[in-house]
């Protein structure tokens, strides 16, 4: 009975360790997605979007989980890829302008130098890319600054959307008690 | 001694499935069932999703290749799709009807991106974006490649249709709780994508 058990115990062990180095597990830092205009793939099929799709946001959401971040876990001077995981990746249907700039349509990783008062918003050309390991500033197309600004509660799951403004819309990203916001104009 | 041994048993089974010890959750029967009608909220402040996104590359791995220095080549295919749970439920002819039209995941429809010429059952597919869904059958699926972006998954603009490809369905001999796309490697151009979930895998093989 014992040996049997133990053969038992031995097998599904193997079969387990076996499904998991060969399959991708569920990521900790689950990715996720933000629209402008927000949860636009429901709005299209329902018919009821207004205005056509103009920016979409791809990142992994880290948890706080008691930790410090900001100064401590993302280090202030440093590229940081905002989030976790793979590069945070930024698609924009039409043209747009940031900070003064036209910013052509098209993919661009989004990468934020952060400091305590500001973070320096980076849009680069290099895509597909893991963390912030490669960043290579010769492919950047902006850098604008964006003043730190302070949650009233603390933000678990870091978190990006878009929300409308006058003259377009902002990225708005937030995790601990930072928010910052990256204006788009339209 | 036997109450010692089932303990361990189980404990056993706990460290090395974990993911199979999921508390069925209300949420996500709604999540996965509800109407098109529900508006979810806006992404913000929210708890990750409950069938969370991913991305799988090929070559697998790429960013990863691609930060380790591995690679200078482009990608050449990626898919983002979002991964439901088993939770205890009767997948296939369960909560996926046969004969229907399903986003292969959860959320929005499951996106397939080729950066170069891809080649499906001798059918050529430009570079481009894609929806990729199927038609689930108990023998067969039927996968179809449509142009209808950026939409949600529960409902298919079938007029956007641009071609379709059947392959056998294959049993596996254990259960996947989180459904997964992977791709397996056959050369430096050509792989399998590989689809699993509960006890079913099927393989969509292509070439660039």
């Amino acid at each position: 009975m014992r040996k049997l058990l133990v053969l038992f115990i031995f097998f599904f062990s193997f079969l387990c360790s076996f499904s998991q180095t060969k399959l991708p597990e569920v990521d900790k830092s689950p990715m996720d997605v933000s629209y402008y205009p927000g949860n636009y793939p429901i709005l299209k099929i329902q018919n009821k979007a207004t205005e056509p799709l103009v920016a979409r946001v791809l990142y992994s959401r880290p948890q706080k989980q008691g930790r410090k971040i900001f100064g401590e876990l993302v280090e202030y001077g440093k590229v940081w890829r905002l989030g976790a995981n793979e590069a945070t990746e930024i698609e924009l249907y039409k043209d747009v302008q940031i900070a003064g700039k036209k910013i052509s349509k098209g993919r661009y990783t989004l990468y934020a130098l952060v400091y305590e008062n500001t973070w320096t918003m980076i849009l680069n050309k290099d895509t597909d890319t893991w963390g912030a390991f490669k960043y290579d500033s010769k492919k950047d197309v902006l850098r604008t600054d964006v003043p730190v600004q302070k949650t009233d509660e603390s933000v678990e799951n870091m978190s990006m959307w878009f929300e409308k403004t006058t003259s377009g819309m902002s990225l708005i990203m937030a995790w601990e008690q930072v928010k910052v916001s990256l204006p788009i104009t339209l | 001694m036997r109450k010692n041994l089932l303990v361990l048993v189980s404990s056993v089974l706990l460290f090395s499935c974990k993911e199979e010890e999921k508390p069925a959750d209300n949420n996500t029967l709604s999540k996965i069932e509800t109407p098109v009608k529900v508006l979810p909220p806006v992404t913000h402040f929210t708890v990750p999703d409950h069938s969370p996104m991913d991305l799988v590359y090929f070559p697998a791995d790429y960013p990863l290749l691609k930060m380790a220095g591995k690679t200078t080549a482009l990608p050449l295919m990626r898919i983002i799709y979002s991964r439901p749970q088993k939770e205890k439920r009767k997948i296939f002819d369960g909560l996926v009807k046969y004969n229907s039209p399903w986003r292969l995941g959860a959320n929005e429809a499951t996106e397939i991106e080729f950066f170069s010429t891809a080649t499906i059952q001798n059918k050529t597919i430009k570079p481009g974006r894609y929806i990729l869904y199927c038609i689930p059958q108990e023998t067969k699926w039927t996968f179809v490649l449509n142009s209808n972006l950026y939409s949600w998954g529960l409902e298919q603009n079938r007029q956007k249709d641009l071609m379709q490809f059947d392959v056998p369905v294959e049993k596996n001999t254990m259960i996947i709780e989180y459904f997964t796309i992977a791709t397996e490697k056959k050369s430096d151009k050509s792989a399998e994508i590989i689809f699993l979930w509960d006890d079913v895998k099927t393989k969509l093989p292509l070439s660039f």
